[in-house]
């Protein structure tokens, strides 16, 4: 190790640390299950719930799919329609200040609370776990854009009006760049909403999707099966957060040069 | 030659609750065709406000502003702007930012991407072309905002302070290039700057602006031919030429150390 530069060295640590403590708190873990006899059904050891993916793999990657693809309809829907409803809420100053109280007040609303209304409305089938997840993920994007679109800079908005940009140019030209990283931080949380979305909707109304298995799996006390579908609904959800940082990382290259 | 800019019986007064404030007070002046005119005042005289009803960027309370024959009444395509920010778009390269104006104006792309190589070239810029904002020094911004304000071939400049926010040195050599571009392109400006040398070095005229009132106090023509140099900065008329407008501006701003000296 002495003989690496300083800066790889670091890299090194920023990548074993983490992978280290993960390492020893599954240890810990497995021994303590073990050393107690703790009943698999209160807490299996992370050994249970590995080889608990010999008999369910199919199933899970079948409800896996399910949730995945729901997941990811609601992420690029609320995606666009945030941006739609950032674009016309800051389109006039009037709308803006009618708007943006009730935008900030239904942020703060615990929407899961809201879950089932969309059942009501919707039925047990996908359109309302999509409408409800879109419901929750498309806040943080308009919030975000909106913010973002309000933030270009003074300057280079005063430079637009002397060289005669209209409305249009002054929007698409200076204040939707300056708002991209606004928007991809909004995105963000978007991307871990969307699933959170689906998985409820499927706690609610759905006969599939890994919302639906961790239930199944409780009533039929397989806790490793919970565990198990837990490790797959975070892979999945690393899809839509993947996809955000990613295209953060392009506007961020676009930006920077 | 003819009058390029005609300000004439301009008032800005600005309403702040049922108090008025009147930023410029009744300012008279032209600028003949080629002509470049300084105005030079203390922070607050309201200069730079009366660029901006020039640029068409603030409403004019009463009297006009002629440009080219026309009252201005809001921004226009022929004139090129310069501020004290450099106001370059981050995400856009020295290329990409001195077009804009081309851009946002619609005009053919390929003849000023012409004209931008070779503005990019008289300001000592060559093959920066490609680079971002950041990867600039403060004085390089302000160069690639003197092109973009000239990509478009403008009869007229307005520069509020452009050169303000640099240090010194920086600051010397920007002069010099602006003197450069002058002789080369010869445009109607509009200077404003708080500095008198600057003022002095650049202009062919300088009006001087004072607080109360903020109006032009004095019209004065630099006897200075061009092409200039760095030289002219000592010879003893230039020194007189300070010291008389530094005289008469603080004459009329009862600056505290007068006061003192007069205690």
């Amino acid at each position: 190790m002495s003989t690496l530069p300083q800066d790889r060295r670091e890299h090194i640590l920023t990548l074993a640390l983490p992978v280290l403590l993960g390492v020893a708190v599954l240890g810990v873990w497995q021994v303590v299950t073990q050393a107690f006899s703790i009943s698999p059904v209160l807490l299996p050891a992370p050994s249970d719930i590995v080889s608990s993916f010999d008999d369910i793999a199919g199933t899970l990657a079948r409800n896996a799919w399910v949730t995945g693809s729901e997941a990811l309809v609601a992420f690029f829907l609320s995606a666009i329609l945030g941006v739609v409803a950032a674009l016309v809420l800051t389109s006039s100053a009037v709308v803006f200040q009618a708007f943006y109280p009730h935008v900030v007040m239904f942020q703060i609303i615990p929407k899961i609370a809201l879950a089932p209304l969309f059942v009501f409305w919707l039925g047990f089938d996908s359109p309302s776990r999509l409408s409800y997840s879109i419901f929750i993920s498309f806040f943080p994007v308009a919030l975000a854009t909106m913010t973002g679109l309000n933030r270009a800079d003074a300057n280079a908005l005063r430079l637009s009006r002397a060289l005669t940009a209209s409305r249009w140019q002054i929007l698409f030209q200076v204040q939707v760049p300056y708002a991209l990283p606004y928007f991809f931080s909004g995105l963000k949380i978007a991307a871990t909403m969307s699933v959170i979305g689906i998985v409820v909707g499927e706690f609610i109304s759905s006969k599939r999707g890994l919302g639906h298995y961790i239930l199944y799996s409780q009533s039929h006390s397989e806790t490793a099966h919970i565990f198990a579908a837990m490790v797959v609904l975070c892979i999945v959800g690393l899809i839509p957060y993947g996809i955000a940082i990613g295209g953060e990382r392009l506007a961020r290259k676009w930006w920077r040069g | 030659m003819a009058t390029n800019i005609a300000v004439e019986n301009v008032r800005k007064v600005y309403q702040t609750g049922k108090d008025e404030v009147e930023a410029v007070s009744n300012v008279s002046f032209t600028a003949e065709e080629g002509e470049f005119v300084a105005i030079l005042g203390p922070s607050g005289c309201g200069k730079s406000t009366l660029l901006m009803m020039c640029a068409g960027l603030e409403t004019i309370t009463s009297g006009r502003i002629i440009m080219d024959g026309q009252p201005v009444t809001e921004p226009r395509a022929h004139v090129g702007i310069m501020f004290q920010d450099s106001t370059l778009l981050p995400w856009k390269t020295v290329m990409e930012n001195i077009l804009f104006p081309v851009k946002v104006q619609k005009r053919p792309m390929a003849e000023h991407k012409e004209r931008a190589r070779e503005l990019i070239h008289m300001v000592g810029l060559s093959g920066f072309e490609e680079k971002k904002p950041h990867q600039l020094s403060g004085g390089m911004r302000q160069r690639v905002a003197i092109c973009r304000a000239l990509v478009t071939d403008p009869d007229i400049l307005l520069m509020d302070e452009p050169f303000s926010a640099l240090d010194a040195m920086t600051r010397d050599e920007m002069n010099d290039a602006l003197l450069d571009i002058w002789d080369r392109y010869r445009k109607t400006g509009l200077f404003v700057t708080h500095s008198i040398r600057e003022a002095v070095y650049l202009a062919d005229r300088v009006l001087v602006m004072t607080r109360r009132p903020a109006t032009v106090v004095e019209d004065l023509r630099i006897p200075f031919g061009r092409p200039r140099d760095r030289s002219i900065g000592e010879k003893a008329e230039f020194n007189e030429i300070c010291a008389y407008l530094r005289n008469l501006i603080e004459k009329r701003e009862d600056s505290p150390r007068r006061q003192a000296r007069a205690a």
